[in-house]
């Protein structure tokens, strides 16, 4: 074959007269600097070169007729004719237009230009400015319509992501498809290894993803090595340090007891008498103080990637570590990752690739957002009386302090809970070209997690005097304890896919996609505990240590499973470069429903008009517009594996005999729903895209309504029959949208700079609850011991409900003209408002009082660049969404408070806000009332980054490509009205808990320095 | 198309087919069975029904609703306590009678009563079509009907009419309306007779089945439903039966009926079966083997408890009433100074923050009990005294009263007051009154014999004292004889269930 071709390639030598040779220079237009890996070819013919290292080129032309095509990523592409000219002085000008970019959508790609559905995309650069752990955190902000929200700001906390809003009461997260592989949850990725994001966010894109692609899909590309391209290795490494931005002002131990004693004189209790001179206790124990401390985050990574003319690879190895500002290595979260991804041609007709990807992750967690166990709850409630430690230095216990809330930094000293995962996705495929416009590929992963939990109880005794053992219940453990949790998720997917693309006529272009996925997902857990370790060493915590009887082991395993079927196919068409038709199904069968059931279709349909590609567009200040529309159904398949059927479980037990021995009972918890099925999501998009003055400024702009059916949801039923309600198919919610993003990039002199912006309004409505349509109370808050939110029919979803006040009692004569209360109201207390006019205040009164959910998100980034010098800024923010306060525990009597009840009401017209304090609250002023629903709008300066490259002739003698250095601040400056720590609370719990602050982990300001180098 | 190329491509999809089997998508549960797997084998029928025993164990998901809150806390006897009025605070309303109808702890009352009525249904629907010993087939469908008698007796006693649940609803009869306390009441009548002429005698049982539904369980019962519907005839006839049936005794000694040895003794009629050694958390109803009502019912404080159901002073008088301290006062209540084994002597500043004179001592466990590992909280290995042997005494005695057959109250009233006598030859004089009096003293006898085991609010109801004793509260007849049904169950049925009256 080989000498072959040489024949070939001679005769041609030979049957060609005189060949030029042509040298030159590729150089950027803006700056000067040369262009390495430029491609220079001759128009027609499928041979080229590549400019070296110093931008320099050598070619031959069969004649001065030749034309040299110029052409480099990024940058617009050039054809000169060769003429008289032998040496040639190219300069590129930057590409400002995004149009030409390849966009990957389901099980293909396609130029921006040519795309009819709403796709967002997101490049390495941008995932990388911000550094964080975990991807989702590089979606935030960046996108219209993705709305992203810490659930915790502790290390490693899975993120609440919405796609175009809340679309189920159940799971509306997003399906994430790692170069074809669906993962869950992206943990275990390394930013720093993604290429680019796209996120198909309308019905019609998301629906070749069929029964899983209903809440939007997000579609990560991992980094690849280039063809023809020498081996590049890249070491890129930040080092930074996390400080709490914000801590919460409570009272001093003095004005904790001015407050205490007012409380117990209100009550008709006697005041403690070690408060009975407030001044000489001082200021006392600043416990958030205590628990905050600055923790180091990092990230080293070493990335080789490069190919052949036939090859490419790509391998990467990184480490990272971030401890938590609270808890430092009690929440630390390490991962070491490692990549390798190759490709090979290995026939003429068949390429083979691969990619692979080993991730080791340990998280060591501390209970999160709830108000009963968590280091923050307990600082924001623990009394300023107590010391943090006794004079002889052992921690100390508070004698007010009730049950939960128990001396923080103890409790997280005696915290052992670490989760250590070994992951490996990754797939192999093999891609083959049958004819020259019909392709095949076929690709088989896999998503292997070995995962284990360890926890340790270990004794600890806070008494002060051991005999005794004073101390409360929770601040002494005498037996300690041993935990362990085992879990493997093992699951395959196999794809095959068969491509045909055609350009007929010129005018035609036609392309059609088929193909098939079949996977199955298998869930093995196990785990086991027992007590009375010999050891109180976290090192020796293990089952088989304690010395505890076998008889009081406990141990439990099962496994659960489901599997998927799918077909599917998409045709798109584009007439003239102008007009865009596009329809894709797909049909889903999966485990999960009833055989009633099994299989689910999802049609869509999208269509777009390229206006300025038509002849009587004038060319102007818009240099390209594009009108679509689409239309599209999915599917949201989050729920249990066997909802279908009724299922028998062991474990119901009762004990019987002289000696108590537990006997097994079985019975079915739940009924069955055998019509089970997916949610069905339907949505419909208008959108436009235009770029202006030569792609200088883009615009997208989309509007939705996105109406989620079918949805899954145990519908409450009545406690009568005796059994859990099944999940079924009942309920309905609706989004509504509009998107806008634009940029403006000016890449023309020295001083590069661009600025863009997006902003996503979206509505949220429950539109059924099923036949009854009962409303679902949920979020119950401890201080008040009772639930926060209401989702009822014609409202969004998870809605803060309470009662409304009105000011405080200034006198008896106030109270009485009221609405009654209770018998015990006072002066002091807060007026209700009596809303259905009966002139009591009762639970009728009750009304909507906040909503969790932003009217609308947004995002705006300036990048700007001169000589070596880059600056990034990068802001994000909500706006129009409430927050409810729940992080003081009213229910207990002697926590500490916020110093806003230093202006609490003492007498007439002291206070219209703050109520009196009373040690027994007998007006419940702490019940759920609008009081403690705060505005949760905030801008936050997330990202500043400076950085400075060394110029390419210092470079050179360096031997270097690249040579970055900078310093980066994350959330330097937050604006918000919040109280609280931090206003950026997502869904902790579900839906139904959005927006509730129950003693939230705040996200940390990051200072960090980072370096970025290429040989 | 190259032959090779179409070869390759054709062995890539031959593999298709071999991937994915006609089933591949039929997944069957790989935990537990599905149901139509199951209830085939004489070992289902007894997991069945011993699942329908399970939630006479549960007491408190999502809220307590132990028997203790609804007879003791809400009468004369004790109140909350707790931490202070907002600890449990609900609890607080409801013993005021300004109760709010949608608590939890209501709300898990009624759920574990259906979920109870539920369990044994399918016992009684499922067990049937088994193929096993006869004998044991009708024992277990007895016991399902003792179960199913249990609980619609609470909901009876506690709501009055209730949705009448007697099989396995539909999906279309979940919105089922209360039915009338009368229908109720004649299901539970029926059950019982059931179950009585299913079950065996106590002494009928294998020593490993201690702890299962006897016939005189359901006759005790039985007895006590017919009291509450005035049936006094055949209350004392068939609490007459459970007494000459001498499968039942009085134990000597009154305090050695709450120790650990105590549990399952010679006078356990009707007892709820808890161990300590299940390893149980705080997880839905508790799902375990223990009880949480030690740890709720000790003091705060030094005795590691949340000090719940504390008895007034009017209840500790009562015992001094005859001119003397009635020595079953030491085993009801302790007070300041008392020792209380390993966990210390009881002083007020132990307790640390709100203390009380008096704490309950039932169900009062030492740290030598506590739960050998895991949560002690819990994991409390106290059996509930349901119906004690001295209960169907005094039934009797109430129900002979009644009757006319005073003799008969007496010999059965003065056995009661002459166990508590013991060898102390001054006390508790046997009573030889007649009329009202008679009555009047077998209503104190119950007050200060089944202290604080969760009776004295339904004795007040049942026998019509609740307006006198319990008025200065705040109840008031026509009202609060009855608990406010679940407001939950209102709104999940549109209104089929309706709100007793006086409640919104």
């Amino acid at each position: 074959m080989k000498s072959f071709l040489s024949i070939i390639l001679l005769l041609i030598a030979f049957s060609m007269a005189a060949q030029i040779p042509l040298k030159g220079l590729i150089t950027d237009a803006a700056n000067g600097e040369p262009l390495i890996g430029a491609t220079v070819a001759l128009k027609g013919a499928s041979l080229g070169t590549i400019t070296d290292f110093n931008g320099s080129f050598q070619l031959e032309a069969p004649g001065e007729d030749a034309i040299l095509v110029v052409s480099y990523t990024g940058y617009l592409p050039m054809e000169i004719l060769v003429g008289k000219q032998r040496a040639f002085n190219v300069t590129l000008q930057e590409n400002a237009s995004v149009l030409d970019e390849v966009v990957v959508v389901g099980y293909g790609s396609q130029k921006r230009s040519s795309i009819s559905g709403a796709v967002s995309s997101i490049n390495s650069s941008e995932i990388t400015q911000t550094p964080v752990l975990r991807t989702e955190q590089a979606l935030q902000g960046r996108v219209a319509g993705v709305a992203v929200a810490q659930n915790s700001g502790s290390p490693g906390s899975a993120l609440t992501v919405r796609v175009r809003g809340t679309s189920s009461i159940g799971s509306s997260d997003p399906l994430y498809i790692v170069d074809g592989i669906p993962v869950a949850g992206l943990d275990f990725l390394n930013p720093n290894d993604i290429e680019t994001i796209n996120i198909l966010k309308d019905g019609a894109s998301a629906a070749i993803y069929g029964a899983r692609g209903g809440n939007g899909v997000v579609l990560i590309t991992t980094k690849s090595g280039t063809q023809n391209q020498s081996g590049k290795i890249s070491y890129d490494a930040y080092y930074g340090s996390q400080s709490p931005w914000k801590t919460a002002n409570l009272l001093s131990a003095r004005e904790y007891a001015i407050i205490s004693n007012e409380a117990h004189v209100a009550a008709g209790v006697i005041p403690l008498p070690e408060f009975s001179n407030p001044d000489a206790l001082g200021v006392g124990t600043d416990w958030l103080g205590a628990i905050f401390k600055d923790a180091p985050m990092s990230s080293h990574q070493i990335s080789v990637n490069g190919g052949g003319e036939k090859s490419t690879y790509a391998l990467s190895g990184n480490v990272f570590n971030q401890n938590g500002i609270v808890g430092g290595d009690k929440a630390a979260f390490k991962r070491y990752t490692v990549r390798a991804s190759g490709s090979n041609a290995i026939k003429e007709w068949l390429n083979i690739g691969t990619n692979i990807s080993f991730t080791s992750l340990t998280r060591n967690g501390l209970p999160e957002n709830n108000e009963f166990v968590t280091p923050l709850v307990r600082a924001l409630n623990m009394d300023p009386v107590t010391p943090v430690r006794k004079s002889n230095g052992t921690y100390a216990y508070s004698r007010y302090s009730d049950t939960d809330i128990t001396n923080p930094l103890n409790a997280i000293e005696q915290t052992y809970d670490s989760w250590h995962s070994d992951r490996v996705v990754g797939l192999v495929y093999g891609e083959l070209n049958l004819t020259n416009d019909l392709s095949f590929r076929s690709a088989y992963s896999i998503d292997a997690t070995f995962a284990k939990q360890d926890i340790f109880y270990p004794t600890f005794d806070l008494s002060n005097d051991p005999v005794l053992s004073d101390a409360p219940a929770g601040e002494k453990r005498a037996v300690n304890s041993v935990v362990l949790n085992n879990n493997i998720w093992k699951n395959w997917q196999w794809e095959n896919v068969l491509n045909w693309h055609k350009t007929i006529a010129k005018r035609h272009d036609l392309s059609l996609t088929a193909g098939t996925s079949t996977s199955e997902n298998h869930h093995d857990y196990n785990g086991g505990a027992n007590t009375n370790l010999p050891s109180n060493d976290p090192k020796d915590a293990y089952i088989s240590n304690t010395i505890d009887p076998i008889a009081s082991q406990s141990a439990y395993g099962g496994a659960d499973e489901s599997a998927w079927q799918s077909f599917f196919g998409r045709a798109n068409y584009t007439l003239d470069n102008k007009y865009l038709l596009s329809a894709s199904f797909r049909a889903d069968g999966s485990s999960k429903f009833g055989k009633n059931n099994r299989f689910g279709y999802f049609p869509s349909v999208s269509a777009g008009w390229i206006v300025s590609h038509e002849d009587f567009w004038k060319e102007g200040l818009v240099n390209f517009l594009k009108i679509r529309a689409s239309w599209g159904q999915n599917g949201n398949d989050q729920i249990g594996n066997y909802g279908y059927t009724t299922v028998v479980y062991s474990g119901q037990n009762y004990t019987f005999g002289p000696t108590q021995v537990i006997t097994n009972g079985s019975v079915a918890l739940t009924s069955a729903n055998p019509d089970l099925k997916w949610e069905t999501i339907e949505q419909t998009d208008f959108g436009v895209d235009a770029e202006c003055w030569d792609g200088r400024v883009s615009f997208t702009g989309d509007y939705y309504i996105k109406n989620t059916l079918d949805m899954l949801y145990a519908a409450p039923i009545p406690l009568t029959p005796g059994t859990a309600a099944p999940v079924t198919n009942v309920a309905s919610v609706s989004n509504k949208g509009l998107e806008l993003s634009a940029a403006y990039r000016n890449r023309d002199g020295a001083f590069k700079y661009s600025i863009g912006g997006n902003i996503a309004f979206v509505k949220n409505k429950v539109t059924s609850l099923g036949t009854g349509g009962e409303p679902i109370y949920a979020g119950r808050v401890q201080s008040a011991n009772s639930d926060v939110t209401k989702t009822e029919v014609g409202q969004p979803i998870g809605s803060f409900f309470g009662y409304v006040t009105d000011g405080i009692f200034q006198n008896q004569q106030e109270v009485e003209i009221a609405a009654f209360q209770n018998e015990n109201t006072a002066p002091g207390d807060i007026r209700f408002k009596d809303l259905n006019g009966d002139g009591t205040i009762t639970s009728a009164d009750q009304t909507y009082i906040g909503n969790p959910s932003p009217d609308f998100n947004y995002g705006m980034t300036l990048d700007c660049a001169y000589k070596g010098f880059d600056l990034g800024v990068f802001l994000q923010g909500t706006q129009g969404n409430d927050l409810y306060n729940a992080t003081v525990r009213y229910d207990f009597n002697y926590v500490n408070r916020p110093v806003s009840v230093l202006n609490r009401w003492t007498g007439s017209g002291t206070s219209n806000f703050e109520p009196r304090v009373n040690l027994l609250d007998p007006n419940q002023n702490a019940r759920v009332s609008d009081r403690f629903v705060e505005n949760g709008a905030y801008l936050r300066l997330k990202t500043v980054q400076l950085g400075y490259a060394l110029p390419k002739s210092m470079l050179k003698k360096m031997k270097f490509e690249k040579f970055r250095v900078y310093i980066s601040a994350q959330n330097l400056f937050t604006f918000t009205k919040y109280s609280g720590m931090d206003p950026e609370i997502g869904a902790y719990g579900g839906a139904l808990n959005a927006g509730v602050d129950r003693g939230f982990y705040p996200q940390a300001r990051v200072l960090l320095g980072g370096v970025n180098v290429t040989f | 198309m190259k032959l090779h190329k179409l070869f390759f491509f054709i062995a890539l999809v031959a593999l298709f087919p071999s991937a994915c089997q006609k089933d591949f998508l039929d997944r069957k549960p790989l935990i537990g069975s599905s149901e139509e797997n199951f209830y085939r084998s004489e070992a289902d029928a007894i997991a069945a029904v011993n699942a329908a025993y399970a939630p006479l164990q549960f007491e408190i998901s999502p809220a307590g609703h132990f028997r203790w809150i609804w007879g003791d806390i809400m009468s004369d006897d004790a109140i909350k306590g707790g931490s202070g009025d907002n600890d449990a605070n609900e609890l607080l309303q409801l013993e005021t009678f300004r109760g709010p109808s949608n608590t939890g702890n209501l709300e898990s009352e009624w759920s574990a009563d259906f979920e109870g009525i539920y369990r044994a249904n399918v016992v009684l629907e499922r067990v049937p079509a088994i193929e096993m010993n006869a004998t044991l087939k009708t024992r277990i469908l007895g016991e399902a009907h003792f179960i199913r008698a249990w609980f619609f007796y609470n909901l009876v006693t506690m709501f009055g009419g209730v949705p009448l649940a007697d099989h396995l609803l539909a999906p279309s009869e979940y919105n089922l309306p209360r039915a009338e306390a009368s229908q109720v009441w004649a299901l539970i009548e029926s059950d019982l007779k059931t179950a009585a002429l299913s079950v065996p005698p106590r002494s009928g049982y294998a020593q490993e089945d201690l702890g299962r539904i006897t016939k005189g369980t359901a006759q005790a019962l039985l007895a006590k439903s017919y009291l509450w519907q005035k049936r006094w005839a055949e209350a004392e006839a068939v609490a007459n039966e459970v007494i000459q049936s001498n499968e039942y005794q009085l134990v000597t000694d009154y305090a050695a009926i709450f120790t650990q040895a105590g549990e399952n003794n010679a006078e356990s009629v009707f007892e709820i079966q808890y161990m300590n050694a299940s390893g149980g958390n705080w997880g839905k109803n508790n799902a375990n083997e223990g009880t949480f009502t030690p740890v709720f019912q000790r003091a705060r404080g030094q005795f590691d408890g949340y000090g719940f159901n504390i008895p007034t002073e009017d209840f500790v008088q009562e015992f001094f009433k005859e001119g003397f301290e009635d020595p079953r006062l030491k085993s009801t209540v302790f007070r300041v100074g008392d020792a209380m084994g390993d966990r210390g002597i009881f002083t007020k500043e132990a307790t640390g923050g709100i203390s009380y004179d008096y704490y309950p001592k039932k169900y009062f466990t030492f740290k030598n009990e506590d739960a050998p590992f895991g949560d002690p909280n819990p994991n409390g290995g106290t059996n509930d005294r349901v119906i004690r042997f001295s209960d169907v005494l005094l039934m009797h005695a109430e129900a002979a009263a009644q009757n006319g057959n005073e003799a008969g109250a007496l010999t059965s009233l003065n056995r009661v007051r002459a166990r508590a006598r013991g060898n102390a030859a001054n006390i508790l004089p046997d009573i030889n009154a007649s009329g009202q009096t008679l009555i009047d003293a077998i209503y104190r006898e119950r007050r200060i014999e089944l202290g604080l085991e969760g009776h004295r609010f339904f004795d007040l109801v049942r026998t019509g004292r609740a307006q006198a004793v319990l008025g200065p509260l705040g109840y008031v007849d026509g009202t609060h004889n009855l608990f406010p049904v679940p407001q939950s169950q209102v709104q999940a049925t549109n209104g089929a269930i309706r709100q007793n009256p006086g409640y919104n």
